[in-house]
């Protein structure tokens, strides 16, 4: 393969306990992109992340990223930096901030080995790029949803990722919140050259950050330039007729992302 | 007191006191961060089910507690992981019916003697010379086997997904705990009993839990406390003549509430 796509989804078919969760699904996505996927709970989006990142093997069809199966790439452990779902039980952890940067890079530093002083840098380093440098010390579970979602990128940044796989990052932080959050997300995007994977139930704002749109209800009902996902018969086939859609600043793409995206 | 240190059967039972303290303490850590309370309850008294097959068997019961205990773990684990019961149910399965194969052994096997009380209430100031170089080797390895994997324990008990992301060997890492778990329920057995092992699994990462702000630092507070509490217990134990077993798990309870009771009032 001379073209090699950063993911490569041809014809996935996942069947999870004997119930079917995608069907038939094809799916490509360039180096440096920035993806979001939308659409109902239970259509599936985080199945085709755990897909993608190895954690679920296809049923049928084939999954590729940079041209490797994921089953392979899992054990280098050095592609995906992963921000799973918000999880309470995770809260019952003695963490600060730094510990859990620090988790992102226990892959890296490989078995037999305790964390140094050159790990602790490149934490601190991530901590600064989501401009959360003064947190460190902080007990995680003490911190704003907001704040302990930056944290957990920039766990998901410490094993310097080629891919940024997102599950609903913006969960728990207020809606003037998200505006910023997802400009870093995007600025991290363009600065580092990621490419990013990240699935949302939001389709109001994501449209606006986001390159390429795919909306997912057990099969891919769009998957294009963002603006497109408006159209009501996309809509209709994802959620169902009628849906009232909350447009984010009057329906176009923010200004701020249109000037990163050229 | 100062007498009573001289005696053998003392300081064999301070030295395996101290041994066990250390397994559980560190063990304890990883149950408390996983949430298994109540999984340490189940091996635990599965082992009652395993000392029975030794009696009946002729073998060393410890060795078919050790063998049992590790099935039983290995059992919860699959049961709750592959099937539509919950990890907690597959625990309440096992754990009733292991009770239940022990007391069908013993009845057949007649040995209704102060052997089974000692495997159910523990017997520290019985303890054997063999049996206390047996307990230092064990902590040795369980030692080891925390501090080369302590980062992928902590990461894979917080998020097992975020862990196998990374590369690291997640499944073979539960293995190993659930063994170390196993070992440390077996070794302790002799100290406080089957009946009272789980709450060694428990009360020291839950003091921990309490006191240390990062993962490190809850394992050393756990160890620390475990130690602290069982020589206190087996002091007062020795000095008011009470049973020993009992005496170090209340010890280390009211530690726990002692430190629970401190957090609130600084707090306030």
């Amino acid at each position: 393969m001379t073209n090699t796509h950063a993911i490569d989804i041809r014809n996935l078919t996942l069947v999870y306990n004997g119930r079917e969760v995608l069907r038939d699904l094809s799916l490509f996505l360039e180096k440096g992109r920035f993806l979001g996927i939308v659409g109902p709970n239970g259509g599936g989006k985080t199945s085709l992340l755990k897909v993608i990142l190895g954690l679920a093997r296809p049923s049928y069809g084939s999954v590729h990223i940079f041209g490797t199966a994921p089953s392979q790439l899992v054990r280098s452990g050095k592609i995906f930096g992963y921000l799973p779902q918000r999880n309470e039980g995770e809260q019952n952890f003695p963490l600060r901030a730094i510990d859990v940067v620090m988790m992102g890079l226990y892959g890296r530093i490989g078995l037999f080995r305790w964390p140094g002083k050159k790990d602790l840098m490149e934490a601190r380093k991530c901590l600064e790029m989501m401009g959360i440098s003064d947190l460190e010390k902080a007990p995680f579970e003490t911190l704003s949803g907001g704040q302990q979602q930056r944290v957990s990128i920039a766990r998901a940044l410490a094993g310097s990722p080629a891919i940024l796989v997102l599950d609903e990052p913006s969960t728990g932080i207020d809606s003037v919140g998200q505006e910023d959050f997802y400009h870093l997300l995007k600025g991290l995007q363009k600065r580092l050259g990621l490419t990013v994977v990240m699935v949302s139930h939001d389709v109001g704002s994501v449209t606006s950050y986001v390159d390429e749109i795919a909306c997912l209800n057990k099969s891919l009902h769009f998957h294009g330039n963002p603006l497109g996902v408006f159209d009501e018969d996309v809509l209709a086939k994802l959620y169902g007729k009628s849906v009232d859609l909350l447009m984010h600043s009057g329906g176009g793409v923010c200004d701020k992302c249109e000037r990163l995206r050229r | 007191m100062i007498e009573l240190l001289q005696e053998g059967f003392v300081q064999r039972a301070i030295v395996s006191g101290i041994v066990i303290s250390i397994v559980c303490g560190l063990v304890s850590v990883f149950v408390v961060l996983r949430g298994m309370s109540f999984i340490g309850a189940g091996i635990s008294h599965a082992a009652f089910g395993g000392v029975a097959i030794g009696f009946i068997t002729g073998i060393n019961p410890m060795i078919t507690a050790m063998i049992y205990c590790l099935a039983v773990a290995v059992g919860i684990d699959t049961v709750g992981r592959r099937s539509r019961v919950s990890a907690d149910t597959a625990i309440g399965v096992f754990f009733a019916s292991s009770m239940a194969l022990g007391i069908v052994l013993i009845g057949i096997s007649r040995r209704y003697n102060t052997d089974l009380f000692g495997y159910l209430f523990g017997s520290i100031l019985a303890i054997s010379k063999t049996e206390v170089w047996i307990a230092v080797i064990i902590m040795a390895v369980v030692v080891a086997f925390v501090l080369l994997f302590m980062k992928e324990l902590f990461i894979s008990a917080y998020n097992e997904e975020l862990a196998k992301v990374q590369g690291l060997p997640v499944n073979v890492l539960n293995m190993l705990f659930l063994t170390a778990l196993s070992v440390a329920v077996v070794v302790s057995i002799r100290v406080v009993g089957i009946v009272l092992v789980s709450a060694l699994l428990v009360i020291p990462g839950a003091t921990a839990r309490l006191l240390a702000n990062n993962p490190f630092s809850m394992v050393a507070v756990s160890c620390v406390s475990g130690v602290f509490s069982t020589l206190l217990g087996l002091v007062l134990s020795l000095e008011f003549d009470l049973p020993p077993g009992g005496t170090i798990v209340l010890t280390a309870t009211v530690m726990f509430f002692l430190v629970f009771a401190g957090k609130r009032v600084r707090e306030w």
